[in-house]
């Protein structure tokens, strides 16, 4: 019986062994450790790599490299909004849920691996300042749960069957999630721009 | 429900992981919030947001 509710239950129980783990970790203090021993790399970002040496230097490309990852963190959250306003029935009701869910996934890998791409770079620059900030580990603890949540859990549900045949509330719960979350993302960064 | 809608393995991982990423975004503005109240509250005594003499 535990073996079938196992091989039956696979995604659910990762999503359980997930959190148990990040509970014990917190339990544990673990990241209290670690983050001491992160300091000396990203004092080596910014000060031995030409990352962080034309970040400091070029005041004409780092703008230039910041206004990239905002119109990649802008294309994010309008994809992340067509998607899920959808999903909610709010928006582009006559389009098919399944075409816009699809169309906009394609590009929401290529936007964020340019978002983190320019993301890096602008850290690269401010790394000695933004390793204090806790907004900056928010936003980014932000951003690899909404990554996961969308490649792990949401894409794999939507792109399985028809959306008729998945229960709507699930549909408006993931949809309220990922706004939330990428909202959260989009709100840390602005805050790290204001600290 | 029928049984094209009965929950699976996805959907239930989809809503076990929608509750916990929202409740621990919540937790974390709500937490914002309460802190920025109890800065203001530092400040001018008492939260007032609104009719605050300090703020014409």
């Amino acid at each position: 019986m535990f073996n079938t509710i196992l091989s039956q239950y696979k995604a659910t129980l990762s999503v359980f062994i997930v959190l148990l783990v990040i509970v014990v970790l917190e339990l544990l203090q673990v990241r209290a450790a670690i983050y001491p021993s992160l300091l000396p790399a990203f004092q080596w970002l910014k000060n031995s790599t030409p990352l962080g040496y034309i970040g400091t230097t070029y005041g004409s490309i780092y703008a230039t490299v910041q206004a990239m990852h905002l119109l990649t963190m802008g294309t994010l959250g309008g994809l992340v909004l067509a998607t899920d306003l959808r999903l909610l029935g709010v928006m582009f009701r006559t389009t098919p849920s399944e075409v816009i869910s699809n169309g906009t996934h394609k590009a929401f890998k290529v936007t964020l691996i340019a978002a983190v791409l320019t993301g890096i770079f602008c850290a690269a620059g401010v790394a000695d300042k933004v390793y204090y900030m806790p907004v900056f580990w928010v936003k980014m603890l932000a951003l690899a749960a909404g990554a996961a949540f969308v490649f792990l859990i949401k894409q794999p549900l939507l792109s399985s069957k028809p959306h008729s045949e998945i229960n709507p509330w699930i549909i408006r719960g993931m949809a309220i999630t990922s706004i939330l979350v990428w909202f959260t993302v989009a709100a840390s960064g602005r805050w790290i721009g204001f600290s | 429900m029928s049984d094209s809608k009965k929950i699976g393995d996805k959907e239930l991982a989809a809503i076990s992981a929608s509750v916990i990423i929202f409740g621990g975004v919540m937790f974390h503005w709500v937490a914002e919030m309460i802190s920025t109240v109890e800065l203001l509250e530092m400040a001018y005594g008492t939260a007032k947001l609104f009719n605050n003499p300090l703020v014409f």
